[in-house]
């Protein structure tokens, strides 16, 4: 009898073969890693050269129907350009020797995330972490797209039709997931497109999912690799700044966007990086849509823990605890939005 | 839906009976272990609120039809009269889940004709309903 390959020696079998030499994998580690990819780190000695990698492969379901080709040359298209991101080493999508797609990116050693749902996740670098992390979004939004890597997998939208294509995208999920009638977000998405945003500024590439919690940070101010670019696309770039000031990723009260600058000074960094102004009636549009786009996640989360079998508890968090404190800020933004 | 206690629960001893590959081992156990920590304290407060917050609901949502009804005729203002007369019987999660999705539905519909109609009172009082429905059903994290 055979006994089945371990996935450290089908990394070993598939870079031997794409890199020619002998391949040898160690420490092969799962890692946290985003609830939609299973995230491992190793590292690995090919030709003699040793590396620390991060494979990055489709679990059996996702919670997120993300394109994985997006999210490797959305990471490409800023190798480079003063946006701090892992180098894209590896795509494969018809899974090769790992049975499911992948791809493989360097690893960026000695950074930690900070949680969203931490007190004070940064201390007293705050004011730091805060300043850049409005920067290299802003750079973002700054890029002009022409002659990026993502156009080859991207469609550029019209500028009046980023926000229709986007509510219409997250509205269809919360059609095609909800398991219980939820009032708040439908009154929400109602509202959405009762009210349009103007046309985009410009059309810049979309992180999709730029927040605290989705970047490196060295432990001493300093910003070191912006992750999980799963949901990239190309479209307004108000969508990040939304999202990013979405209080979901900062304690209820809070003052500052997730323990680091105020939102007014996180808009004035953008605006320096960006050369863009923030319409403030297209980002009260944006900051609501934010929410519902949430919510739609939050929705495929608790469908696909039912649905999987109750076996990933990240799952049941995020269809749970989130859901519920999603409904608690689309509430107190429709409260907002119907005094003004 | 969001997960019910039962779902919760069931979740739990799930992942806390299957076992994990080599290679998930490490950092990723923590992880989960510390999620299902999380878990456990969420669903101690959900034990506490959860029934209350579901019988408030429903009833809010009753009186809210008992108020709306006459303002419409047709199909709506029949369901919605249907609906204020009615009372919860069923205290098991799943009977009061039922009965609140119906009771949604009918939020839902209501809020659209509402919204329709331009009647800025009611729409009003709707959206403070989503306000005291989202605050009833709260989680609260540690130092959240």
């Amino acid at each position: 009898m055979t006994l089945p390959m371990s996935l450290t020696e089908r990394l070993e079998a598939y870079l031997t073969r794409t890199h020619g030499k002998p391949a040898n994998v160690k420490s092969l580690s799962r890692i946290s890693g985003g609830a939609s990819r299973e995230t491992y780190k190793f590292d690995a000695e090919i030709g003699g050269e040793a590396k620390g990698y991060i494979l990055r492969r489709d679990p059996p379901g996702s919670l997120i129907e993300t394109d994985r080709r997006l999210e490797f040359l959305a990471i490409q298209s800023f190798a480079g350009k003063g946006v701090a991101a892992p180098e894209a080493l590896a795509l494969e999508e018809d899974g090769a020797e790992l049975e499911r797609p992948f791809f493989i990116m360097g690893r960026i050693d000695g950074g930690m995330p900070g949680s969203p749902f931490a007190a004070d996740p940064y201390g007293e670098h705050g004011g730091a972490i805060g300043e850049q992390f409005f920067s290299i979004m802003g750079r973002i939004a700054g890029e002009p797209v022409q002659g990026l890597p993502i156009l080859a997998a991207a469609d550029i939208p019209a500028a009046e039709d980023c926000w229709k294509q986007q509510l219409d995208y997250w509205a269809g999920v919360i059609d095609e997931d909800e398991q219980h009638p939820q009032p708040i977000v439908r009154a929400a998405i109602r509202r959405l497109r009762r009210s349009p945003p103007p046309p985009a500024a410009k059309i810049a590439v979309v992180h999709g999912d730029y927040r605290s919690g989705n970047f490196l940070q060295d432990g001493a101010g300093k910003i070191i690799a912006i992750l999980d670019w799963e949901m990239a696309h190309l479209g307004d770039p108000l969508e990040d700044l939304g999202w990013a000031a979405d209080p979901l990723w900062s304690l209820p009260g809070s003052r500052t966007i997730s323990g680091t600058v105020s939102l007014e000074e996180g808009i004035a960094i953008w605006e320096r990086a960006s050369g863009l102004s923030v319409d403030p009636k297209a980002f009260a549009w944006w900051r609501l849509f934010a929410s519902v786009k949430a919510q739609a996640i939050w929705t495929s989360s608790a469908k696909e823990w039912r649905d999987g079998g109750f076996k990933e508890p990240i799952l049941a968090f995020s269809g749970w605890y989130t859901a519920r404190r999603q409904d608690q800020i689309l509430a107190d933004r429709l409260a907002h939005l119907e005094a003004l | 839906m969001t997960p019910t206690l039962p779902d919760i629960m069931t979740g739990v001893a799930v992942t806390l009976s299957t076992p994990l590959p080599p290679e998930a081992s490490g950092d990723y156990m923590v992880g989960r272990a510390g999620m299902l920590t999380m878990l456990a304290m969420l669903a101690a407060q959900e034990a506490e609120r959860g029934t209350a917050a579901r019988v408030w609901e429903n009833a809010a949502i009753r009186a809210l039809a008992a108020k709306a009804a006459p303002a419409y005729d047709g199909a709506l203002g029949g369901v919605l009269a249907k609906a204020a007369g009615e009372i919860d019987t069923d205290f098991t999660w799943s009977g009061l889940d039922a009965a609140n999705a119906a009771l949604r539905r009918l939020l839902i519909a209501l809020h659209e004709r509402v919204e329709a109609a331009r009647d800025n009172d009611l729409d009003r009082e709707i959206i403070g309903l989503y306000g005291e429905m989202a605050h009833a059903r709260r989680l609260e994290l540690a130092g959240g």
